[in-house]
């Protein structure tokens, strides 16, 4: 390579010009980008304020009820109802101690990814995003208790949890990096050793009595339904979705099989099917009662379109980036873990993660086949003569309640999509 | 100036493709230790289908290969040995996006060999710092220009130590402007009595360090002679007219 002379000492070619900074209608600016996105013509300008008038004269609307009219009282009277059912009260200790420990782990977890960023990336310890969802936490720390009227006690164990967070995400953001990489490695892993802790103290066992999951509802049925759903489904989805390309004709043909069956029936015939059938599919004391058998069709449901969305994955991925793999002399299983699946699950992930989304939204299905999840519970409530006809309320609620989770889950699986595109380029 | 001892020994090699195309019509091959062999000839002529047989990312029904005393079969274990002593670059670079340039370097010696990964590193550094972009070791390949993702490629291979390395195209997908730093680092490797088999359409490359040129046409070899004979005084009239048209 010849480089590219400049400068004085190029002698016969004349110096070539300079970079110029850009003019002000390249550079964004608050204004002129308001004025461009909204009222660059005439038209635009008219859409623009008719649709602005009607967004606020329904979000008037809204608020005007939700503040005047609205009786809050029927979730007030409520709330251990709809967040975790008829859990027995002298057990609830041990949910406690279980969000006691998602918090301190989440927040570890948090300031974690923010001490080691990405190996090409300057990492900053507090960016905005992470200020803004503190600050975010504090109100909802402060004003959601209240707002629930919950009593003094229960109001303070919600601060000190939120507190426990946001020293966790403080403690390891500054001291992560001093910490043995042997622990720090040991974080991811405690995840799902927590679900599994997790799962012990909800249903009991190892010396905790027993609470049966009939006695489960709420948003924590409705969690614990849908976690349960997408953690197994995962598993289920990748290997499916690896035996339709499989060169084996019988592995092949029982993938397709079994994604076609699930794909071509509704979820709720499932559901009522499974209520029936699936005692006899599955070995003996896998599912036992009508919860955990409508946690299995949720989770085959789920794992069929999860197999789609990997198998797109797999076919995304270049034919030479296994073929570069096996050239280094890694073995298939090695090839496929370290070097395709790795690209073909990232690809997938979008597509993944709106199915994790309906499937949240698909467990509300559970309260027609008569399990006490959040729609279920709903139902109750609005069926008890106490509350008649607070139906407006409560479905806002339940559907705030959703959107939350849902939108957690959109933001989490960007933040994670962002994390691992390897071509994003460094801000 | 190569030995005697053959590395890569192919008799008879004969290959279908699953639509009835027979890709490799009987072809010969034998590749010394130490010797540097460029093989040319038109698209289609099966060039990049023969060095792939190498390493077992093609089959052949009929004829024998053995790579390094070891003769590909069909069992896996043989394959994996093969491949852990034979590089390959290719066209297209295939390097793992979803990795830096020192884990893609370092990611088959401590899964496939169990090396300890800071011996790895330490070497993988050193051989980045040999192509010339040991200051990229931590970006991702993405962020390289095509001719810097090649000598990764490069790289990539030296770090499994090979005893064979193979190169389909390695020039074809670059700039023009990229081509004389992967030359470079080639040349370099041939310098030091690494054994290859290149197939390229690189004249310059061919007349200065291949030991041999083989032109291959229709699935066979049709001319194999030092590259001076090759180049000057070509003996087939295919030869010819390949020569004519890439000049």
């Amino acid at each position: 390579m010849t480089p590219i002379q400049t400068g004085p000492e190029s002698g016969t070619t004349p110096p070539l010009r300079p970079a110029r900074p850009a003019p002000e209608s390249v550079q964004p600016n608050w204004a002129g980008a308001l004025r461009q996105e909204l009222f660059a013509s005439r038209t635009d300008g008219l859409v623009s304020v008719l649709l602005i008038m009607v967004i606020l004269a329904a979000a008037l609307g809204l608020l005007r009820w939700a503040l005047a009219q609205a009786q809050w009282a029927v979730i007030q009277a409520n709330t251990s109802l709809f967040a975790i059912g008829r859990y027995p009260v002298q057990q609830q200790w041990r949910l406690w101690l279980l969000v006691v420990l998602v918090a301190a782990l989440s927040g570890v977890s948090w300031g974690l990814l923010r001490a080691f960023p990405r190996a090409d990336r300057s990492g900053e310890i507090w960016p905005f995003n992470d200020r803004l969802v503190v600050a975010l936490l504090g109100f909802l720390a402060a004003w959601l208790p209240a707002a629930l009227a919950l009593g003094l006690p229960l109001q303070l164990r919600w601060w000190v949890i939120t507190a426990l967070l946001v020293t966790m995400r403080w403690l390891a953001g500054h001291w992560g990096r001093s910490l043995p990489s042997r622990l720090v490695k040991l974080v991811p892993l405690s995840w799902p050793l927590l679900y599994l802790f997790g799962m012990v103290l909800i249903a009991g066992g190892l010396g905790l009595p027993r609470v049966p999951p009939s006695e489960w509802g709420g948003l924590l049925l409705t969690l614990l339904m849908a976690s349960f759903a997408i953690l197994l489904s995962f598993p289920i989805g990748v290997v499916v979705a690896l035996g339709r390309r499989s060169s084996l004709p019988l592995l092949r043909w029982s993938s397709v099989l079994y994604i076609e069956f699930i794909r071509g029936a509704p979820l709720i015939t499932l559901l009522f099917l499974g209520q029936n059938i699936l005692g006899y599919m599955l070995p003996g004391g896998w599912a036992p009662d009508r919860v955990w058998r409508a946690a299995w069709v949720l989770t085959f449901f789920c794992g069929a379109y999860l197999a789609e969305a990997v198998r797109a994955g797999l076919s995304a991925v270049p034919p030479g980036q296994l073929e570069a793999a096996r050239s280094l002399g890694l073995s298939m299983p090695l090839a496929l873990q370290r070097v395709v699946l790795p690209q073909a699950l990232r690809i997938a992930l979008p597509a993944a993660v709106g199915q994790f989304i309906s499937l949240l939204q698909d467990t509300t299905l559970l309260s027609l086949i008569g399990l006490l999840d959040l729609l279920g519970t709903a139902r109750t409530v609005m069926a008890n003569p106490e509350f008649l006809g607070k139906n407006a309320e409560v479905y806002l609620t339940l559907a705030v309640l959703f959107w939350c989770c849902c939108a957690a889950l959109g933001l989490g699986s960007r933040a994670l999509e962002r994390r691992l595109d390897p071509t994003h380029s460094p801000v | 100036m190569p030995s005697t001892q053959p590395m890569i020994e192919a008799r008879g090699v004969q290959k279908w493709y699953p639509n009835g195309f027979h890709a490799l019509r009987g072809v010969d091959l034998s590749v010394s230790k130490g010797e540097v062999v460029v093989i040319m000839g038109p698209s289609g002529s099966g060039k990049s289908t023969f060095i792939r047989t190498f390493n077992a990312l093609e089959e052949f029904q009929e004829g024998s290969i053995s790579v390094d005393g070891i003769a590909l079969s069909n069992d896996l274990r043989n394959i994996d040995a093969i491949r852990c002593d034979t590089g390959m670059v290719f066209q297209q670079f295939n390097l793992f996006p979803h990795l830096t340039v020192l884990e893609n370097l370092s990611l088959a010696p401590v899964v496939v060999r169990k090396r300890r990964r800071s011996e790895v590193e330490t070497q993988a550094m050193a051989l980045l710092e040999r192509v010339g972009i040991a200051e990229q070791a931590s970006k991702y390949p993405g962020q390289l220009s095509g001719g810097q993702q090649q000598r990764v490629a490069i790289a990539r291979s030296l770090c499994m130590e090979p005893r064979i390395l193979l190169f389909d195209e390695p020039t074809s997908a670059l700039d023009p402007e990229m081509v004389g730093e992967v030359l470079e680092v080639m040349r370099g490797l041939a310098a030091e009595g690494m054994t290859m088999v290149v197939v390229t359409h690189e004249m310059g490359f061919a007349r200065e360090v291949a030991h041999r040129v083989v032109l291959m046409s229709e699935g066979q070899i049709v001319e194999e002679a030092a590259p001076e004979t090759f180049f000057t005084n070509p003996q087939h009239e295919r030869s010819r007219q390949f020569l004519a048209q890439i000049l």
